[in-house]
């Protein structure tokens, strides 16, 4: 109990200003919504013909899985953060607003609105004084509904680096913290209910009081119920204004090229232990070692969104792998050697996308074809041919992105003439756990997988060569390193720091033991002596560190 | 004066009349009662008058001008219309249901206030203890007493009321009515009353106009129609309650 209120206590300022940009997404995007969706609405009611095609084309947007519609709108318009999630949100929202606003509306008994016309009311009149009125809690049900459902889809935003309690569950998930995933997931569980009220408060506030209920004790309630979703909508605001994290809108000025003359370096991560520790190190790199300010956009979804998010400079660098760059983003193959693929991605970078490749950390993260321990040893395995024959006996857990990139699975497939009976999709933060519980018998690990130790398992030996090296080095953008040449030199000392060995030891102390891996990455950087003068240095490598210090 | 001029009004094209060839003039400062059962077209007429609906043939004139020569807005908001079922805003207070049309014709707020509680002072509501309630916390009746108030809020010179009192109960029915006469004594409005109710046309009425499948049968004062029916629906229709009043005669002790 004390670990978790230590736990909660020291996430509480992060807790605050995530709930802060959470409220704000959910809070402008349902705004948005109802702004568009009354109209529509009323255009619907008016219009006859217009009812089919706007709510079956709304209908249908609601149907888009929301990690799609947020990949669809990412390539669209080009840009990650705050933009796209809101409007995948407003998106979301648009169909209960539209649909009760139309159903409020026709629902207005006919003598009513007879009355309203008899007694010499416009058309708009009628509107506004007669069916909107009553239309209104109507409305206001889809307003709520909307609401709850952007709180709820919001969490996903966090993908594409538009933050809110996503974050914590993206965390979560990526270091096998349990706490982290209930720290996002109470508080936007909690703020679900906590919109609902609000929304249901203010409606009720402006509801008619009735005689009977005068001179009670509720009434005095009234007014301030009224103001409880503007109250939690400025909440949303502040916090994330006072936050300031004006990239998260968009980053348009570095988009066009030009670097921003802020002097804040903004270090992108993927949302897995290893690159948030990689971030993590080049961030106090840079911390101690410039006056730059750095900017942390960690837990970015996928290489495709940090490669755009780097091309079109709304991060200035983040760790890529040899590999994935050579084939992911630069769609080539064939080169095998390690050096050979440093030097094509070097040059392509340069020339493609205005971004320079660094010196490479030390350690080759490839793709390891990954088995039990006792599997193996019961059958012989020892390489990746060993399995080929057995394979279609085999459960394989592989993440979506193995099971679809050329110089994953496919490929796989073709250089052992091996299939294996089922593939399931995984997240790559539970695959090690499913080996080992025996849900599958496959995983795509990688070579620095901390876990492969700790789960007893063995990574086979890839004996034709098939995974092209995985070097892991920073990427940064070359306006930036030609503004800052002080970049490089900052990062310089990472070069050749890293084992397979030692980032297996640092992934594990993320992933296996939950420690936070701004922790991990300080202590090992301090132990390493590369933080501030020697004579301030941490505890020296190996020695027990407490969780949470750095 | 309200003049009807071989108005007709068929819903579908001509096929079938909800009034055919109806002919009839209001005079100024009488109550005229268009009597009928239901589905005779009563309610069609008077909806014409104010163009809630629009005639498909004939000419309806308010003061010698054509009703659809006239805005329809303007024209709703200088008669005053009483709906058959109350039609009072339930989201609107008491008070801002008989001051709508003065509301919409952009009065002052104190005038339109000091108009509104006048009017409930006259159909007999207590200001202080109604003006601020809403529709559903008073009874039918007082819920028609404002029905009336806010046909008269600006002060028109016509009367529109289709079967206002159809929904009540016979004792306040019969106060309503007997207060409505009164009224009119005081304010020398021209009425036109659509019923049902024999007894009611009765009461009310300086002429009646006998409505039948959309034609007028008859039109003339409560003793022509009683005692020269045009015809033997008339004769029918006011012999009925003649009977029953008799039939009530003779158990009365």
């Amino acid at each position: 109990m004390t670990a978790w209120g230590a736990f909660i206590l020291e996430r509480l300022p992060e807790l605050w200003s995530r709930t802060g940009e959470h409220l704000f997404l959910t809070g402008l995007a349902t705004g948005i919504a109802v702004v568009l969706g009354l109209p529509v609405g009323i255009a619907c009611r008016r219009i006859r013909c217009l009812r089919a095609p706007v709510l079956g084309a709304i209908g249908i947007l609601q149907t888009i899985p929301s990690l799609a519609m947020l990949a669809i709108l990412l390539s669209l318009l080009g840009k990650i953060g705050a933009v796209p999630a809101i409007i995948a949100l407003t998106l979301y929202a648009l169909l209960p607003i539209v649909r009760n606003t139309l159903t409020g509306l026709e629902g207005v008994p006919d003598r009513v609105i007879e009355a309203a016309r008899g007694v010499g009311m416009t058309r708009g009149q009628q509107l506004r004084m007669v069916r909107i009125p009553l239309a209104l809690p109507v409305i206001v049900a889809g307003v709520r509904t909307a609401a709850v459902i952007g709180v709820g889809i919001a969490t996903l935003s966090a993908f594409i680096g538009a933050g809110g309690l996503g974050d914590f569950i993206n965390r979560g998930l990526a270091l096998r913290d349990s706490r982290l995933l209930v720290l996002g997931a109470v508080p936007a569980a909690i703020l679900a209910l906590l919109v609902d009220f609000a929304i249901w408060a203010a409606e009720w506030s402006a509801r008619p009081l009735r005689q009977s209920e005068r001179r009670r004790v509720l009434a005095a309630l009234k007014r301030p119920a009224l103001l409880a979703p503007a109250a939690l909508v400025a909440f949303g605001v502040v916090t994330s204004v006072l936050e300031l994290r004006p990239a998260r809108l968009g980053g348009g000025a570095a988009a066009r090229g030009r670097v921003g003359t802020s002097g804040t370096v903004r270090i992108g991560s993927k949302e897995f232990a290893e690159q948030l520790l990689l971030g993590e190190m080049m961030a106090r790199m840079l911390e101690t070692r410039t006056h730059l300010t750095v900017e942390r956009r960690f837990g970015l979804g996928g290489t495709m969104i940090c490669h755009e998010a780097l091309t079109r400079g709304e991060i200035d660098l983040y760790a890529e792998y040899t590999g994935t760059g050579y084939q992911a983003v630069l769609k080539q193959k064939g080169a095998r050697g390690a050096y050979t693929v440093f030097g094509i991605v070097r040059d392509q970078y340069r020339q493609r996308f205005g971004a320079e490749w660094l010196e490479p950390f030390g350690f080759n993260n490839t793709y390891a074809i990954t088995v039990r321990r006792a599997d193996a040893a019961r059958n012989r395995w020892r390489t990746l041919s060993d399995l080929a024959p057995t394979a279609a006996d085999l459960t394989a857990g592989f993440t979506s992105e193995f099971q679809e990139r050329a110089d994953g699975y496919p490929g796989l497939r073709r250089a052992y003439g091996l299939s294996f009976g089922k593939a399931i999709d995984m997240s790559p933060a539970l695959m090690a756990e499913a080996l080992s519980q025996g849900e599958v018998d496959v995983i795509c690990a990688f070579a620095t997988d901390g876990r492969i130790a700790a789960y007893n398992l063995l990574p086979l030996a890839d004996d034709r060569g098939y995974f092209p090296p995985y070097d892991a080095a920073p990427v940064v953008r070359t306006a930036v390193l030609a503004e800052h040449p002080e970049v490089r030199d900052a990062l310089a000392p990472l070069a050749g720091l890293l084992t397979d060995a030692t980032m297996q030891r640092l992934n594990y102390e993320v992933e296996g033991k939950q420690r936070s891996p701004a922790a991990v990455a300080a202590e090992f950087l301090a132990a390493k002596g590369l933080l501030g003068p020697p004579g301030r240095a941490a505890p020296p490598a190996g020695a027990p560190a407490k969780p949470g210090a750095g | 004066m309200i003049t009807l001029e071989r108005v007709s009004k068929s819903y579908d094209g001509g096929r079938t009349y909800a009034v055919r060839d109806l002919s009839l003039h209001v005079a100024e400062g009488e109550t005229l009662v268009l009597l009928g059962s239901s589905g005779c077209g009563k309610t069609t007429t008077l909806k014409m008058i104010n163009r809630l609906i629009e005639p498909t043939a004939g000419r309806i004139e308010i003061d010698g001008t054509d009703v659809l020569d006239q805005d329809p807005i303007a024209l709703r908001r200088s008669v005053g219309y009483v709906f058959q079922g109350i039609g009072l805003f339930p989201h609107m207070t008491i008070r801002r249901n008989v001051e709508i049309v003065p509301l919409l014709l952009g009065w002052a707020l104190a005038e339109r206030r000091r108009r509104a509680d006048e009017l409930l002072k006259l159909v007999g509501l207590n200001t202080a203890t109604y003006a601020e309630r809403y529709p559903d916390e008073l009874s039918g009746g007082q819920q028609q007493r404002v029905g009336v108030a806010r046909a008269l809020a600006a002060d028109p010179a016509y009367l529109l009321m289709d079967e206002p009192f159809g929904a009540l109960d016979a004792v306040t029915r019969d106060t309503l009515q007997q207060e409505l006469l009164a009224l009119r004594r005081r304010l020398g409005k021209t009425i036109v009353f659509v019923t049902h109710d024999v007894f009611e046309a009765l009461t009310l009425a300086d002429r009646i106009a006998v409505l039948h499948d959309g034609r007028l049968l008859q039109l003339g004062s409560k003793k022509d129609v009683m005692h020269e029916p045009a015809d033997a629906f008339v004769r029918d229709l006011f012999a009925k309650p003649g009977r029953q009043l008799a039939a009530y005669q003779d158990l009365a002790p």
